[in-house]
């Protein structure tokens, strides 16, 4: 059992035509369900590419979405999120910083996190450096939201380390399309089990990115299973027999 | 609906490896970064983790070359290489310490880019040694692709007949070796410039890439059918970068079985090792 808690639904800009990707990507490498959030909506236009997200995933039993939240366009955020979170297909929020102009130590970024608590689902936040240490603060300042460190600051893990250890209500997961050795490792020996998951960001990457670092950590039992499915379960609440 | 656990390990990448051994690895590393925590880099734990990765041979460069003293890195390179390439009046004995290394190392010097008028008389010297390919650092020197001495070397190196293998951004690494005739792998093309790639290598029969950072779910795949897959070799980067992702995401790949070959390791044995004119 494997959930993947970063993935991506809709087409690239790049020189790549995976649009329509995610169930053959997830069948390679054993994935049973993934979280998905519609690219149009985290590149452009969020309330289209929910709208678009929700009706397609009215099609896939195997994909849950994310309610994507541009923190410049707040009234149109608590709409979509009263909208889409009750009906069950949608199970977390994605907020990309980069695309939104929206850096986490912004205003705009710490408002939308706000109203993402209170709707007691998490909130998927890209990161990257140093600025999950800013997220572990916002995490901090705001009762009862839990937050995933989207990338798990890629080049900026070690800064992971301390901002999940900083706030017990901040997640790790780890995608990234480069995968220094060892990266994984480091990161699971300094962080409490139940913050780790699982994420590719497939389909931009392939899963052998994340799925080949997490392997070559050589991780086993109870450890790489929390990883794999069983933290994730617990923080979207999915129904899953073990 | 309820999800049904299966068993089993969750993460069991060499289930999905299966068979595929590597036979040349165009990408490894002896030595350490003195900016970074690890790893050590030492040769004798470098060559264990290839062979714990089922790679069979691989194209090593010398760090203490890139970073610090071109000569001195070069040569302790070629003395653990086999007796062919190794320096001149090198003592049988003093040939490949350990033995036959298991895996092979097959030497690629090193020239620094800051210093191209040594440069040049290094690539005469490493040609003469019997070495096939050169490899440029120019983000670890600080290099530009626009400086002189990038595309003095790539003249030289074409001249001389050595592959170029280099490191920086496809997008602009590439001009230096254009029009050159140059047999180039590029090392670090990330598939987020795979299309610059391949508009530039459909005009330049010599240039190929490592697929390390070829992870979208389709760049194998795309590059292959614009180019062929005699354009692409597996690279890892060890021990540097962890050499399980690429050997997964080839394995995984839409690509036959004898194109997987070929950039496990075949096209590198055509391009490093193929008898000198």
């Amino acid at each position: 059992m494997i959930i993947d808690v970063h993935a991506h639904w809709g087409p690239w800009f790049f020189t790549m035509d995976v649009a329509e990707a995610n169930l053959a990507t997830m069948d390679r490498y054993g994935i049973d369900r993934a979280i998905v959030s519609a690219t149009e909506a985290v590149i452009y236009d969020a309330a289209a590419g929910n709208r678009a997200l929700a009706s397609y995933l009215e099609t896939q039993e195997r994909l849950l979405g994310y309610v994507t939240v541009n923190p410049r366009r707040l009234r149109e955020a608590e709409a979509d999120l009263a909208a889409y979170l009750p009906g069950g297909r949608f199970v977390g929020v994605k907020i990309h910083t980069d695309y939104t102009g929206s850096p986490v130590g912004s205003a705009q970024l710490r408002e939308a996190l706000t109203l993402v608590a209170a709707t007691g689902r998490p909130a998927l936040v890209h990161t990257w450096g140093t600025s999950v240490l800013a997220l572990a603060e916002v995490c901090a300042d705001i009762p009862d939201l839990r937050v995933i460190a989207g990338h798990m600051g890629a080049d900026g893990f070690r800064y992971a380390i301390e901002a999940a250890n900083a706030c017990d209500r901040l997640y790790l997961e780890p995608c990234w399309s480069h995968f220094p050795a060892g990266r994984i490792a480091e990161v699971v020996a300094a962080v409490d089990p139940g913050q780790l998951l699982f994420g590719t960001d497939a389909t931009l990457i392939d899963p052998s990115s994340a799925f080949g670092a997490v392997a070559a950590a050589g991780l086993t039992g109870a450890t790489a299973e929390r990883i794999a499915w069983r933290n994730a379960a617990a923080l979207f609440a999915l129904d899953i027999t073990a | 609906m309820a999800i049904e656990d299966g068993s089993g390990i969750p993460f069991d990448a060499w289930r999905l490896v299966g068979g595929l051994e590597v036979a040349l690895d165009v990408d490894v590393l002896f030595g350490a970064y003195p900016d970074r925590d690890g790893p050590p880099g030492a040769p004798e734990q470098v060559l264990r983790l290839l062979s714990g990765h089922r790679i069979r041979a691989a194209a090593v460069a010398s760090l203490r070359a890139a970073l610090f003293d071109v000569r001195s890195g070069n040569d302790e390179l070629i003395t653990r290489a086999a007796p062919e390439v190794a320096p001149a009046g090198t003592p049988a004995a003093e040939v490949a310490p350990g033995a036959a290394v298991d895996p092979e190392v097959v030497p690629v010097g090193v020239v620094d880019l800051r210093d191209p008028v040594g440069a040049a008389r290094e690539l005469e010297r490493l040609a003469a040694e019997g070495v096939r390919a050169v490899r440029l650092f120019p983000d670890e020197q600080g290099v530009e692709a626009g400086f002189p001495s990038v595309r003095h070397v790539a003249r030289r190196a074409a001249r001389l007949g050595l592959v170029v293998l280099t490191g920086g951004d496809v997008r602009r690494f590439w001009q230096p070796f254009a029009g050159l005739g140059a047999e180039v792998v590029f090392l670090d093309t990330h598939f987020y410039h795979l299309g610059d790639f391949l508009v530039a290598a459909a005009e330049e029969p010599g240039f190929h890439t490592s697929t390390r950072l070829l992870n979208s779910p389709d760049a194998l795949e795309l590059a292959a059918a614009e180019l062929g897959a005699d354009r692409l070799l597996y690279g890892s980067r060890a021990p540097h970068y962890e050499p399980l992702v690429p050997l997964l995401r080839l394995a995984t790949s839409g690509l036959k079985p004898e194109e997987i070959a070929a950039v496990a390791g075949g096209n590198a044995e055509r391009l490093l090792r193929r008898p000198q004119s």
